[in-house]
């Protein structure tokens, strides 16, 4: 929460105090009109990269993962990083719409909308790769448990398959909590819709909803329930895909603060993103009374926490290897800093805690130019971390007639970009499509936007005694 | 805000003393009769105080930094408890002395049969401990003074500018909080057993200690409160937000330790698993299952429905349950290289309990007999007191 | 034809939607400007004791609960019920699938464990209380979706999702009248009330969910995707090699012909004289019995050898020869039956010929070579000598 200088006055949520009505016309306003020319572009770069991954993923079902640049003794390297990365993405939208929910922190529904729908695309995009890897995706039906005439069942030992559980539970919890959210603002865009066929597509899709009491009433309990299950399930799902590499005994990967390391490190890379087009976008559509300064601030307050134990995590990490006295951990670490991948390790160390550290200064913390560099290198970093973890710690484990070093491939590249393309297709298609700022939620946290009153039902006629 | 000032009752001191009374005839008498077992003991229940004291003072920190209101209101109380600080280091003394008995590090001729322990003498020797401790002690005591002057100067002055003074403190004690807890429980619990490691050790004990500095707030806190030392404001609600913190603490603090416990039982190297194989021995194993079971899942259930976030009487129960869940946590680390047949649990250690117990109340008695239980001209006091569910 | 049907399209969108609205009244719905005064007429309509009233917001108002007098919601129980349905479910389809259905050894862990266990089930648990939550909120407990509300299509729904507040007061409530209920909703402050009428489908269907048809139809597509989708998955999953070459690679198969070799074989054959490792070829091989009378038993006697000749003998032998020797194997009847092995002649035979007979065959007897080895069937013939003098023992033989 933010306060004026007082200490006693909690700094407005939406700025110039607009009409509950103009909150709605600048939100709808990008659903409304014709897109704009810079929206055509970027859907047009998108487009292209997502393209240029569609045929690299072609390429690969066509002839095999042998596209790609993994090999022994690397056998997870692009296709796993993406994987990390993209879930992490995910984390943040979580973050803000589940986790300050439960902590009463109302600036998160500035933002929260945009966020959740991040995490849907980006979960989307993860679930991508595992399936890819395994190199013959027609036959992922047998990750799930389904009864089958070879009279096999799936091996529930695997943190692999704990992965497919954790993914699809947090996509389906993800898009019933986005969906639900958006349910009211659907009935605000059908009543105010001018044409038939909107109005159906809306009427339907809203469900009748009527804003009424009693509905408010169970469907605020069901948003707080979602969001207490949605919290330890994000917990759940970034150290079940550190399980991945945590329950083998690969020095580098088998160290037991894994987990809440891979949290941290996924809702610090989850708000890097979220900050980068949030940026963009409230610049873009006008935006900047409901997604504030503050709004900002208080994000890169969160970037700073979650980059300080990251940072944490990187040291006790080190010093355990050295501590456990252990010469193949040690190797591991040692070989981070030194080996032929130390530029990878450097990366990784500047962009996630050295330079988020200057956020420190408020004036950085509140400067937009700065800010973007900021959360671009953390972006940059935070899947230069997976790349450490991943492959520097399998091209060199305990045998050195076996090492090896990793060059990644053009098709590599193009799937990551191809990555990109899809996320940012389905998030510039959500942009004009639905409301980017949950409508009724900023709308009850407006000034005013609260009865200053609580009473009971009563028969005494009108009341006018205040309780 | 309506408040006057009331001192507590006589009943408090008496509790007080007499628990302190009672702890250190018992701790002296454990002392001549088996020293070895009473310096366990007693280190159990040191480390028992830390996560009080300076739990307590990390809650405070956590308050200004996330612009917290719901517990201004009840910050006095997390000073009074976080006010054992200073005693820490002469209550360490004990421990100093009898450090050969607990570390088996300490001894040179250990040392020189055992490589990995020459690997680590670096960091495990017992000039570098005095320095870590030192550190340690300085840095807690340090800020403990620096957010206490601020805090206590406002009821004078009031105004923000003490307000932001300590928002400036907390952020750097946010992180040296986090570092000295860490390294304090490797150094005080991690090198019982020399050879074991785990990264995930220190987070642990960071989870562990806010859940119990959260629970003993939240017992001294509606104790003050049902009996009018907090002033005419204070309603139900205003409790609601210890029992989802404790909610959400207790979770986290399960999945600290289940990810842990899953990870090395997963990997089953043995440099990592006979430190787990030690507490599954002999009648440890019950201990191990029990402690599951009262430090998750009662607690789990009970908090679960938000009826009990808004009852104090619950409330009040499940932070006492949790007080001693966290003591039994403790326990489970640290005795079991006592131990090593079997769960046990003596007069010795009740006694060290009575005498940190004791302790914690008398502290806390004497702080509040001097200033005020609430902070009363506080900034943030009238939101806090505002506080509505809905 | 193009342009027609854009130009109809357009024509059908910019058409007017308002149903007709019947004669029958549904309710008075009051619009208020602030939340303070919603809150004050929604205690008071409440206070009246009205049952079938509800309030309206754009978003919800903090105190209309407590304000209408509503009850908690049950949302709550009902998914946590669904929770730890899943829970058990979870830890149940774990433990019978690997536990008991399906056994691996993985990694030398227990069939089923806990601890591994733990991640599914927690997200089993949290699917379900998560999908459950939703969904009773919305159909259970909201009866949504219902489009056709009387309310929907309404100003007053245009306002109350926009920036007014509302309350509606049913006509079907036991205290609804229509001049007090009107002249209540003015004296709370309502700026203005407007009739709702119902619409003229209200009236004529009941509920189009439970209309033949509609049920009909559901029941169709049910069918059709399962079995759309029980077809394409095992076709999917069995029946496809959408790119088979790296599984169907180039290769010559054992006896097929090889164009690399002037002789066009596909397999090798090996130099002459070159033997295989741990092979010794049986040197007696089509020799007349005098010369094999040369071989003689290489193995002891010993207990164990014995026992695994019984063992030996039992598997392989037995079937035709009985356990006894004496002929009277299971396959009687079906195969012709051996001679007795406690004939003058195989008593007399030396253990070479024994031997032979085992590794070569003899009449309808196959060789033996490939199932037993060369010293289980040494073995076998210190069995049947025992065999033979058990069935021909002298008192000398007895125990003394």
């Amino acid at each position: 929460m933010s306060f004026d200088s007082t200490y006693t006055k909690e700094l407005p949520l939406v700025e110039n105090n607009p009409t509950l009505r103009q909150i709605d016309d600048a939100i709808l306003l990008p659903t409304q009109i014709k897109p704009l020319k810079g929206w055509w572009i970027a859907l047009g770069l998108s487009a292209t990269a997502l393209l240029i991954g569609a045929v690299a993923l072609g390429l690969t079902f066509y002839y095999g993962i042998g596209m790609w640049g993994n090999n022994q003794p690397v056998g997870w390297a692009f296709g796993i990083v993406n994987f990390v990365f993209w879930i992490g993405i995910g984390h943040a939208g979580t973050l803000i719409s589940a986790i300050l929910l439960l902590f009463r922190q109302k600036w998160r529904t500035g933002i929260a909308r945009f966020a959740e729908a991040m995490t849907i695309f980006a979960v989307m995009t993860a679930g991508i790769f595992p399936v890819i890897h395994t190199g013959r995706p027609w036959l992922a039906g047998y990750l799930i448990p389904l009864p089958n005439q070879n009279g096999v069942w799936v091996n529930f030992l695997s943190p692999l398959l704990w992965d497919v559980f954790a993914v699809s539970t947090y996509f389906t919890i993800s898009f019933l909590f986005w969906s639900i959210g958006l349910i009211p603002d659907i009935a605000l865009m059908r009543d105010r819709a001018t044409t038939k066929i909107k109005k159906t597509i809306y009427s339907v899709l809203s469900l009748g909803w009527t804003n009424s009491n009693r509905n408010w009433s169970n469907y605020e309990r069901a948003y707080l329930i979602l969001a207490g299950i949605s919290t330890p399930l994000v917990l759940s799902v970034h150290s079940i895909v550190s399980f991945d590499f945590a329950v083998s005994v690969l020095p580098g990967w088998h160290t037991t603060i894994f987990p809440p390391y891979f949290v941290a490190g996924a809702i610090f890379s989850g708000f890097g993103m979220v900050s980068t087009v949030l940026i963009v976008v409230r610049k873009a559509f006008g935006l900047q009374h409901i997604i504030t300064m503050n709004h900002l601030d208080t994000m890169n307050k969160i970037l700073l926490a979650t980059s300080t134990m990251v940072g944490y995590s990187y040291m006790m990490e080190f010093f355990i290897a050295w501590y456990s006295g252990n010469p193949f951990e040690m190797f591991a670490f040692a070989n981070r800093v030194l080996g032929p991948y130390n530029w990878a390790w450097s990366i990784m160390v500047s962009c996630n805690v050295l330079i988020p550290q200057l956020f420190w200064f408020k004036k950085i913390r509140r400067s937009i130019p700065v800010t973007l560099v900021i959360v671009l290198l953390v972006n940059v970093g935070m899947w230069f971390e997976r790349f450490v973890i991943i492959v520097i710690s399998l091209h060199r484990d305990f045998l050195p007639s076996s090492w090896g070093i990793f060059y990644p491939t053009i098709t590599d590249l193009s799937l990551l970009l191809g990555s990109f393309g899809f996320f940012f297709t389905f998030l510039l298609l959500f942009l004009k499509t639905f409301p980017l700022v949950s409508i009724s939620e900023v709308k009850g946290v407006t000034e005013g936007a609260q009865p200053t009153i609580h009473l009971h039902p009563h028969s005494n006629g009108y009341p006018k005694e205040k309780a | 805000m309506d408040y006057q000032r009331k001192p507590l009752p006589k009943k408090v001191g008496t509790i007080g003393f007499t628990l302190l009374g009672l702890g250190l005839i018992l701790t002296v008498i454990s002392f001549a009769v088996n020293t070895q077992r009473a310096l366990f003991d007693y280190l159990w229940m040191f480390m028992f105080m830390v996560s009080i004291g300076v739990g307590s003072l990390g809650m405070i920190a956590m308050e200004y930094l996330a612009g917290a209101t719901w517990s201004t209101p009840f910050r006095r109380v997390s000073e009074f408890l976080a006010s054992i600080i200073p005693l820490l280091p002469i209550l360490v003394i004990p421990i100093l002395i009898g450090m050969h008995s607990l570390y088996h590090w300490t001894h040179p001729e250990a040392v020189a049969a055992d490589k990995i322990l020459q690997w680590k003498s670096p960091y495990l020797n017992i000039t570098f401990f005095y320095i870590r401790l030192a550190i340690y002690f300085i840095i807690w005591i340090l800020f403990l003074i620096l957010f206490l002057r601020n805090s206590q100067r406002q009821d004078e002055t009031g105004g923000a500018e003490s307000t932001k003074k300590n928002i400036k403190l907390s952020a750097p004690f946010a992180i040296l909080f986090l570092l000295t807890l860490t390294f304090a429980a490797f150094d005080f619990m991690m090198s019982l057993e020399p050879h074991w490691f785990s990264t995930m050790f220190g987070v642990s004990y960071f989870a562990g200690t806010v859940l119990c500095s959260f629970a003993v707030a939240t017992f001294c806190t509606i104790t003050l409160g049902e009996n009018g030392y907090l002033g005419k404001g204070i309603r139900k609600e205003n409790y609601y937000s210890f029992g989802a913190l404790m909610f959400a603490f207790d979770i986290f603090w399960a999945y600290i330790a289940f990810s842990q416990y899953m990870l090395i039982w997963y990997a089953d190297i043995p440099e990592e698993t006979f430190w787990v194989l030690m507490r599954m021995k002999g009648s440890w194993a019950y201990a191990s299952i029990g402690l599951v079971i009262f430090n998750f899942v009662i607690p789990f259930l009970v908090l679960l429905p938000r009826s009990t976030k808004v009852s104090p009487k619950l409330l009040k129960g499940i932070s006492i349950w949790l007080l001693f869940a966290h003591a039994y946590d403790l326990y489970w680390i640290i005795m079991p290289s006592y131990y090593k047949e079997g769960f046990y649990f003596g007069w010795s250690e009740l006694g060290a309990m009575m005498l940190a117990v004791g302790i914690i109340i008398t502290v806390f008695r004497y702080r509040a007999s001097r200033t005020n239980l609430v902070p009363i001209r506080d900034p943030k006091l009238e939101s806090g007191l505002n506080f509505h569910l809905n | 034809m193009i342009k027609n049907l854009i130009n109809k399209i357009k024509e059908f969108d910019s058409s007017a939607d308002v149903e007709k609205r019947s004669n029958k009244l549904f309710g008075f719905a009051a619009l208020y400007n602030t939340p303070n005064e919603v809150i004050e007429a929604a205690a008071s309509v409440a206070g009246k004791g009205y049952q079938k009233f509800d309030a309206y917001s754009p978003y919800p108002l903090h105190g209309m609960d407590s304000a209408m007098g509503l009850g908690k919601t049950k949302v709550g129980y009902f998914a946590f019920t669904f929770g730890i349905t899943g829970t058990f479910l979870a830890l149940l389809m774990i433990g019978w699938m690997n536990g008991i259905d399906f056994q691996n050894i993985i990694g030398g862990k227990p069939f089923f464990s806990l601890p591994p266990s733990i991640p599914i089930t927690f997200e089993v648990t949290v699917l379900l209380t998560g999908i459950s939550a939703t969904l009773g909120m919305l159909i259970i407990f909201n009866k949504l979706p219902k489009i056709n509300s009387p309310l929907n299509d309404t100003d007053f729904m245009k306002n109350v999702t926009s920036d007014k507040y509302g309350i509606v007061i049913n006509a079907d409530d036991e205290l609804f009248d229509e001049n007090d209920t009107k002249n209540l909703l003015l004296s709370t402050g309502a700026y203005s009330i407007d009739n709702i009428y119902y619409r003229e489908s209200n009236l004529t269907t009941k509920t189009p969910i439970f209309e033949k048809k509609f049920i009909m139809a559901i029941i169709l597509t049910a069918i059709a995707t399962a079995v759309i989708s029980y077809f394409t998955l095992n076709w999917v999953l069995y029946d496809t090699q959408p790119f088979d070459w790296m599984w169907l690679q180039k290769r010559i198969d054992s006896q097929s012909e090889s164009n690399f070799f002037p002789n066009k074989f596909g397999m090798r054959e090996p130099v002459n004289g070159t033997v295989a490792r741990g092979f010794m070829p049986y040197e007696y091989k089509g020799m007349p019995d005098s010369m094999v009378k040369l071989l003689s038993n290489p193995l002891p006697i010993s207990k164990k050898v014995l026992e695994r000749g019984q063992d030996r003998f039992n598997i392989f032998c037995s079937p035709c020869h009985g356990y006894q020797g004496d002929g009277e194997g299971r396959l009687r009847g079906q195969f012709p039956k051996p001679p007795t092995l406690h004939s003058e002649k195989v008593r007399n035979w030396t253990d070479g010929n024994i031997y032979h007979v085992i590794t070569n065959g003899q009449n309808v007897m196959p060789s033996y070579a490939e199932q037993v080895s060369r010293d289980d069937r040494w073995a076998i013939i210190h069995y049947i000598r025992s065999l033979q003098r058990s069935h021909n023992a002298s008192d000398s033989d007895l125990p003394k």
